[in-house]
């Protein structure tokens, strides 16, 4: 009996290694190879995919040009199954595979354990769309970046542009501290607040994300002597939906100022006739960019996967491509130090998606153009662009 | 131990020394298996898979001896995992990270093998703590006070910005990517399981599981015996945070809650959670069975044309395979412990004998 126990048990042993073992294989054609380790299932999936697929564009266009170095990109994947062990794994796979560059998920925290990998082996490593300064050198190491702008520059830009076009002067600030991200995006407002001469904070409060109500929240703001003119909501989904929806429904009308991750049209029926309501974009999904090559690229984006992109979350990996292949080209090599040292040159480079810089200090983009998006009667729309009068600085970020 | 020495039969460690051995024997061929196979990914999902053994058989020092199902063992991992990092973390990286550590802590950086024995006792400090009040618990209200406990460590760790970063990833830990200690560390705990389990204190537990009045009775002290289990299976527990820490290089409090407090739990309840040979076994074959899942996701080339399976069944199958394997097997996989296929007569010692039946409904 127990013999018999011990024999299934080692052939199930043997019949389940039997795959394993020979699941890679080496290719090494002369081709750069670009390894993606990022989620294919799982909730990061939905920032991941839209990103991804913006890169392959980039990707296919640089390969119909004639490749990068006169040679072809090819492109390797691994699942991180939004799974943080799962994510070395992957981040290992594809640097077997023969990645020069690995791609790691959009958020700091998933992406964190490929892009550690990718480090270790010398190699470079891009967040698809990671706003935390630890997506680069501070979290990773040298040879990390992000194709994204930090959360910072998000509260900061809404501040100054509030403050300056829509002459906003008592600010009110309403903080979700479930996600560093919300932080990030309050941090760069408390660093602008200062700077605006007689503008105020009438006062402050914060939340959980997955709060069902925040009707405390809302007395407090009801309390003021005056409504605040602006609403600084340092949040993201789902409970961004919930909590506009009960600032609204409780008469409170002031201006809702956000950060990027609200963008999309996808929830606004959740909030009927939702106005004065500003969101900054890297990009339009309106189709109204004022930059028609942004609209183009829309075009291009519904062509290859069937749909519209649904936020600008997008965009990121395009740009992401753009200037990784710019360095490699510049470098003449795929050599990573060689190509950091050229990604480190660049200076206002431009991209479809506003002008991109990167130092030997930062990896990431501690200011940068955005398009500012109003949502009026439910409708959202590009109505104005605005750049920070100076970047954030990093003892801001560092917070 | 010393007085089942003197029987005329061979000394309990004797009879029943076989488990470990078979086990650790197990340990060595997965790591040579994946010297040979030389694949990176491969290496650490073996590096994976023998963190899960530690967990695994923590939680069946406490759970398999006691039969009270825990809910709160992770919460000690997580202990024993920002441990690893307060002690292994590079002191500026610490400043940054952790500026509310006590400054000596900040200056100690330990290598990961010395660090993580500490993290291991450190976490067994907190489950002697906890141990003392839930102990005197039974059955279910033991069970859900465990969970509480899980909550309570998550909680705390999930908001105490200073000393553990709250819900920021925790980065700086020192990466191994040897398989190496983790092997080592699967079979340390796999001995301290065997050890506990023909202890006195092992089988007085299992009295008391198997016949509380009984037990009582004969003056075995329940509470203590259940709180012995608690500790070690806290410095068990500790050690695979540690070491989970160091294979993945980051850390976060919630990927110390429900989703690895289920997945090990059920890796215990398929591979028979009242044997060590089943909380290994039951770990070996559930991940290999994720993997070869895996695998086949992503598709395998059969002849011309590629087979793969749609994207997120394998989570469906886990859970088929799952219920199938319990609806056969209720006692999971193996009920009984793993002895040499040959030969020996009394190759099942009394001591381990009582570990082999669980009462009906107790699981």
């Amino acid at each position: 009996m127990f013999r018999t126990q011990l024999m299934t048990s080692l052939s199930v042993l043997a019949l389940s290694l039997a795959p394993a073992t020979g699941a890679l294989a080496e290719d090494a054609d002369g081709n750069i190879v670009v390894g993606f380790a990022t989620a294919e299932t799982g909730f990061m999936q939905a920032y991941d995919k839209p990103a991804q697929d913006a890169a392959m564009i980039r990707i296919d266009e640089i390969n119909a040009a004639g490749g990068l170095l006169g040679k072809q990109i090819k492109v390797v994947n691994a699942d991180t199954k939004t799974d943080r062990a799962e994510g070395a794994k992957a981040g290992l796979s594809v640097l077997d595979a023969g990645a020069d560059m690995v791609v790691v998920s959009c958020d700091y925290d998933f992406g964190a354990p490929a892009a550690l990998t990718a480090e270790s082996s010398g190699k470079i490593s891009f967040f698809l769309c990671a706003e935390s300064i630890k997506a680069g050198i501070q979290g990773v190491g040298p040879h990390s970046f992000s194709a994204s702008v930090l959360a910072a520059v998000q509260g900061a830009t809404m501040a100054e542009w509030a403050y300056t076009k829509k002459e906003a002067r008592d600010f009110y600030r309403l903080l979700d501290t479930s996600y560093v991200y919300n932080k990030g995006i309050c941090d760069g407002f408390d660093w602008m607040l200062p700077k605006l001469a007689d503008a105020t904070l009438a006062g402050e409060d914060v939340f959980k994300n997955d709060d069902a109500s925040i009707a405390s929240q809302i007395s407090r703001i009801k309390a003021l002597p005056k409504e605040p003119d602006a609403i600084m909501l340092c949040t993201m989904m789902p409970g961004a939906v919930s909590a506009i929806k009960q600032i609204r429904a409780a008469g409170i009308n002031s201006m809702i100022l956000n950060g990027s991750a609200v963008d999309g049209s996808y929830w606004l029926s959740a909030v009927p006739d939702l106005s004065n309501f500003y969101v900054p974009v890297q990009g339009s999904v309106y189709g109204d960019d004022p930059n028609p090559d942004v609209n183009a690229f829309n075009a291009l984006y519904k062509e290859k996967t069937g749909a519209d992109p649904a936020t600008q979350y997008t965009y990121p990996g395009y740009s992401m491509i753009d200037v990784w292949a710019k360095a490699v080209e510049r470098a003449g090599t795929i050599d990573a130090d060689a190509v950091v040292a050229e990604l480190e040159k660049m200076d206002n480079e431009p991209t479809l998606f506003g002008p991109r810089t990167f130092t030997s200090e930062l990896h990431h983009q501690n200011k940068a153009r955005y398009l500012i998006v109003e949502t009026t009667a439910g409708k959202p729309g590009v109505i104005d662009e605005w750049t920070i009068s100076e970047p954030v600085p990093m003892d801001a970020l560092m917070k | 131990m010393a007085q089942d020495a003197q029987k005329p039969q061979k000394s309990v460690l004797l009879r029943t020394i076989a488990t470990p051995l078979i086990l650790t024997a197990l340990m060595v061929a997965l790591a040579l298996l994946t010297l040979a196979v030389g694949s990176r990914p491969f290496n650490q999902t073996m590096i994976d898979i023998f963190v899960r053994v530690i967990l695994v058989v923590g939680l069946y020092i406490f759970v398999g001896n006691s039969g009270v199902l825990s809910f709160g063992h992770i919460g000690f991992t997580c202990l024993g995992a920002y441990a690893a990092a307060w002690l292994t973390m590079p002191p500026m990286m610490k400043e940054l990270s952790f500026p509310g550590l006590p400054d000596w802590l900040k200056a100690v950086q330990l290598p990961y093998g010395p660090g993580a024995v500490l993290a291991a006792l450190f976490a067994g400090v907190f489950a002697l703590l906890f141990g003392r009040v839930l102990m005197r618990l039974s059955g279910i209200a033991a069970s859900i006070a465990t969970f509480a406990m899980l909550a309570m460590i998550n909680t705390i760790y999930a908001n105490w910005e200073s000393v553990t970063a709250a819900t920021n990833s925790v980065v700086g830990i020192p990466i191994v990517r040897t398989i190496w200690p983790y092997m080592i560390g699967a079979i340390v705990a796999i001995f301290v399981a065997w050890l506990h389990a023909v202890s006195r204190f092992g089988l007085a537990l299992r009295a008391a599981r198997d016949e509380p009045t009984a037990a009582l009775a004969s003056g075995i002290d329940i509470p203590r015996v259940r709180l012995v289990a608690f500790g070690l299976s806290g410095v068990v527990m500790g050690l695979g945070g540690a070491l989970m820490a160091h294979s993945i290089g980051v850390v976060t409090p919630d990927t110390f809650y429900l989703g690895l407090t289920f997945i090990t739990l059920s890796m215990l309840v398929v591979g028979g959670m009242s044997t060590l040979s089943g909380a290994v076994s039951g770990v070996v074959i559930l991940s290999l069975l994720i993997q070869g899942l895996r695998w086949l996701e992503r598709g395998v080339p059969v002849g011309n044309t590629t087979f793969a399976l749609p994207g997120g069944l394998q989570e469906i199958l886990l859970g088929v395979v799952m219920i199938a394997i319990l609806a056969r097997r209720p006692n999971g996989l193996f009920s009984k412990e793993f002895a040499w296929p040959f030969g020996a007569r009394d190759r099942r010692g009394p001591a381990l004998a009582a570990t082999q039946t669980v009462p009906e409904g107790d699981a």
